[in-house]
């Protein structure tokens, strides 16, 4: 249609309608962040205690943890892959880093988690992406391993590490802000530079939309999944020292049901189950619905019973209108 | 047609019957009877509309114009269970196996359909060996034990299993959807001796195919289709094959400007030898660079696994492919593009494409290296090269617009546009037009050919004649894995190429 004369000329007006669109369509596609604004002012009018600068950190240290193993189950679930081991691993993770070498020291605790993580993403990874078995029972099986290990390396009890500054990070703060929550955001930064301009991620995409497309282009489709799932669990790892140095201990129920939180933080965010289609923007806001629910429940006094029931609610009235497009229901409200 | 016919009960009759889907007419004005105890073949060249006729004969589509009747039932069928009911049985050419369900239980398969009443509380019947003994015997079963499971019986074998429900379900229309299109001559005999039986029970037996040694053994008239219109309906007795072919081929479509033989002076782009893979066997062949070499050869010849396993997408058995010289043993497809090896898929929507890229993402996806340092995508560089892609294979929809929302056409110059960026010798392509309408095919015939004036050494599968002729510089039939024939376009017509493709004899 454009011949090589004038494109040049049209360049600059393109691109600037372009993104106007672009805005356009990217605000047409946030109804999770539209949930998390209605939350907010909802906790807003329903308790004077909520946006208060205690309970506003309170809810940054509880989302940060579970916010980082969002990351993790959004980046597997971008393969079309899914990670319920994830909560095990922060327990795994926690309790042999506050324990191994008596948790003397935290770089060495760190590295202790992180390698714990990526080893045992190594084999998920390994057994989903080379012996092609069901993400989901392969992490079913690495659940119940892990959470087996820990109970049997602590045998119940919480473990303590030596070291006096094992609390420092998670009670630490860089200008009034917790630096655990800002760790939270660098992470999430850096996925989404990882999946959005590099290379990796690209593959990351191409090979969970669809596989045989990916590796008839040449993409290596086995190491890209493998290396995931490793990804994974680096990031689960790193979210057990976390958990563990907030609360000071090595705690053996640390991350129970996590990887419920993780899974719904994700496809409330807008990533696809199936695969291939997602951001991480969408995986942050999701956690922080979830955090401002919980919260705002405890604040209101409601019976920890039903927080769960309306956890579970809400997973299920988000997914249900992630399924409503969007023209439809403005379609919808004019006819009545 | 005969006085005979005339003197026979009708089992169906199609009246003034068309077909039509978005941009394709199908079926035209088709009027076809048939009578009981009577063969039917029907016979044309892909796309002629056989299959099509048959879905409409068995319910499984509703004709847009005309009507189907069946003596006996005074409502369209619709449905499989309705066509049961009107005593219709159709076997489709890929034979309907539950692959986890017993022999016996794959016999009886029937006895599960409700036909519209859902009955929970319906029992299956057990214990009925020695009944489904006695039905496997009559399709030449007998030495398969009714316990065996669907998977692990070879594809003769369940052919004959799926058949052996003419044994149990009443009918008086068996429609046979090229169903010898994947038994072995040994089953075919089966085959034909099940046909026999039909015919004497008074059944009228509609069998579609384009080989001609199987309908001249069988058929009593043969029904010609051709571009969806019914070309004649001849006696088997009054006809040759070689007749029946002519009316099947017709005119030729004239061709756009006529290849010419590329001089095989240098050194070939491209030689494979000895080739072993899947259906292919000990294939040989080379091909210079800048020529178009075609492989024509019916679906199931073994066409695509020539070409898959020299890209690295199957594995092959034995054999050697050179690449202007250097000996390539492709062991991905990635591999086999670094070799300078390219290879469009056949099935676009599943290989071609990723589905949620678009078409930017699409056509970068083979060669991201180029647009990247130390793994990292420099964005800029890759819309620029986006866009000067787009304009230069004229894509629709520009570079944001997800692939798969395209036409055939356009997604396949996405595809081509990604290939040809990992700048390879060779160009393999399975059925590039296939499902692509007649306007863009002639846009993809071009970028075809300017891949052969860019000197690539471009090979080019297809199942029909006419394009192959279109198109090439050469072109070798393929017969149930072997090549059979070589031809040049300027001295062969489509006669030729369907001749050598379905009776493998040289011109």
């Amino acid at each position: 249609m454009t011949t090589t004369s004038t494109a040049s000329d049209i360049k600059p007006d393109a691109r600037a309608g372009f993104d106007g669109r672009r805005l356009g369509g990217w605000a047409k596609e946030q109804y999770p962040l539209y949930i998390l604004i209605l939350l907010l002012i909802i906790a807003g009018f329903s308790t004077s205690a909520f946006f208060t600068t205690q309970n506003l950190t309170n809810l940054v240290l509880q989302a940060s943890v579970i916010g980082i193993v969002t990351l993790a189950q959004f980046i597997v679930v971008l393969t079309g892959g899914i990670d319920i081991s994830v909560g095990s691993v922060v327990g795994l993770a926690g309790v042999l880093a506050a324990g191994l070498f008596s948790g003397t020291s935290v770089p060495l605790a760190i590295l202790v988690a992180v390698l714990t993580g990526a080893a045992i993403g190594a084999i998920n990874g390994w057994l989903v992406a080379f012996r092609g078995l069901e993400a989901f029972i392969v992490t079913l099986g690495m659940l119940a391993l892990a959470r087996g290990l820990v109970y049997a390396y602590t045998e119940g009890i919480p473990v303590s590490p030596d070291a006096t500054d094992f609390r420092a990070i998670a009670s630490s703060t860089v200008l009034g802000f917790p630096l655990i929550g800002i760790l939270w955001l660098l992470l999430a930064v850096v996925i989404a530079f990882l999946v959005r301009r590099t290379v990796f991620g690209r593959r990351v995409y191409a090979s969970g939309s669809n596989k045989e497309a990916a590796r008839a282009a040449g993409i290596p489709v086995r190491s890209t999944i493998f290396l995931v799932y490793v990804i994974a669990g680096v990031l689960s790892g790193f979210a057990g020292f976390l958990l563990a140095s907030r609360v000071g201990v090595g705690t053996p129920t640390a991350g129970t049901g996590y990887e419920l939180n993780a899974i719904a933080a994700v496809v409330i965010g807008g990533t696809s189950l199936v695969g291939g289609k997602g951001r991480v923007f969408g995986a942050v806001v999701g956690t922080l619905i979830f955090a401002v629910i919980s919260n705002l429940l405890v604040l209101l006094n409601v019976s920890t019973y039903l927080q769960d029931a309306f956890r579970g609610a809400l997973i299920l009235v988000a997914v249900l209108l992630t399924t409503i497009q969007f023209s439809k229901r403005k379609k919808a409200k004019q006819l009545t | 047609m005969s006085d005979q016919s005339s003197t026979k009960t009708v089992a169906f009759d199609v009246v003034g019957v068309s077909k039509k889907y978005p941009g394709v007419t199908a079926l035209d004005d088709v009027s076809l009877t048939g009578y009981a105890g009577e063969v039917l073949a029907i016979c044309g060249a892909n796309g002629a509309g056989k299959s099509t006729l048959a879905r409409l004969l068995a319910g499984q589509e509703q004709p847009t114009d005309g009507s189907i009747h069946i003596p006996g039932w005074d409502k369209p069928v619709s449905g499989p269970a309705d066509a049961a009911d009107a005593g219709i049985l159709l076997m489709h050419q890929e034979p309907m196996i539950i692959d986890d369900f017993s022999v016996a239980e794959n016999v009886w398969l029937r006895g599960l359909s409700s036909a519209g009443k859902v009955r929970p509380w319906g029992l299956v019947p057990r214990n009925r060996t020695k009944a489904t003994r006695e039905v496997l015997a009559k399709v030449g079963l007998q030495d398969v034990s009714p316990d065996r499971l669907g998977r692990e019986l070879g594809p003769g074998l369940r052919q004959m299993l799926a058949l052996s429900r003419t044994q149990v379900n009443e009918h008086s229309v068996l429609l046979l959807d090229e169903t010898t299109a994947s038994t072995t001559e040994e089953h075919f005999k089966d085959v034909l001796a099940l046909v026999e039986k039909e015919r004497s029970a008074g059944v009228s037996v509609v069998f579609v195919s384009h080989r001609m040694p199987e309908v001249f053994s069988m058929a009593d008239r043969i029904a010609v289709l051709r571009n969806g219109r019914l070309v004649d309906v001849v006696a088997t007795r009054d006809t040759t094959p070689a007749e029946v072919m002519t009316l099947m081929i017709g005119q030729a479509v004239s061709a756009i400007e006529a290849p010419t033989t590329v001089s095989a002076g240098g050194a070939p782009a491209l030689t494979v030898n000895a080739l072993t893979s899947g259906s292919a066997t000990d294939i040989s062949f080379s091909v210079q660079p800048g020529e178009v070499l075609g492989i024509y050869g019916l679906v199931g010849s073994g066409r695509s696994s020539i070409l898959r396993s020299i890209s690295g997408n199957q594995s092959r058995d034995s054999g050697t492919v050179t690449v202007s010289g250097r000996v390539v043993r492709a062991k991905s497809p990635g591999d086999a593009a670094a070799q300078g090896i390219a290879y469009l898929t056949e099935d676009r929507r599943r290989e071609g494409f990723v589905k949620d890229f678009t078409n930017g993402e699409n056509m970068t996806l083979a060669t991201l290296k180029h647009f990247s340092t130390f793994g990292i995508i420099n964005r800029r560089k890759e819309n620029a090269r986006i866009s000067e892609l787009i304009s230069e294979y004229q894509v629709k929809g520009g570079p944001t617009t997800y692939t798969r929302t395209l036409s055939g056409g356009n997604q396949q110059k996405v595809v081509i546009a990604k290939w040809l960026e990992a700048r390879p010798d060779v160009v393999l392509l399975d059925e590039p037009t296939k499902g692509i309408d007649v306007g863009a095919r002639m846009n993809i015939y071009q970028i075809v050919r300017s891949l052969a004036d860019d000197g690539k050494a471009v090979v080019v599968v297809t199942s029909e004649a006419e394009e192959a002729l279109m198109l090439c510089n050469r072109i070798l039939v393929l017969k149930e894995g072997r090549f059979v024939g070589e031809f040049t376009p300027a001295t062969s017509t489509t006669d030729d190429l369907i001749r050598a493709s379905l009776a493998g004899e040289t011109a």
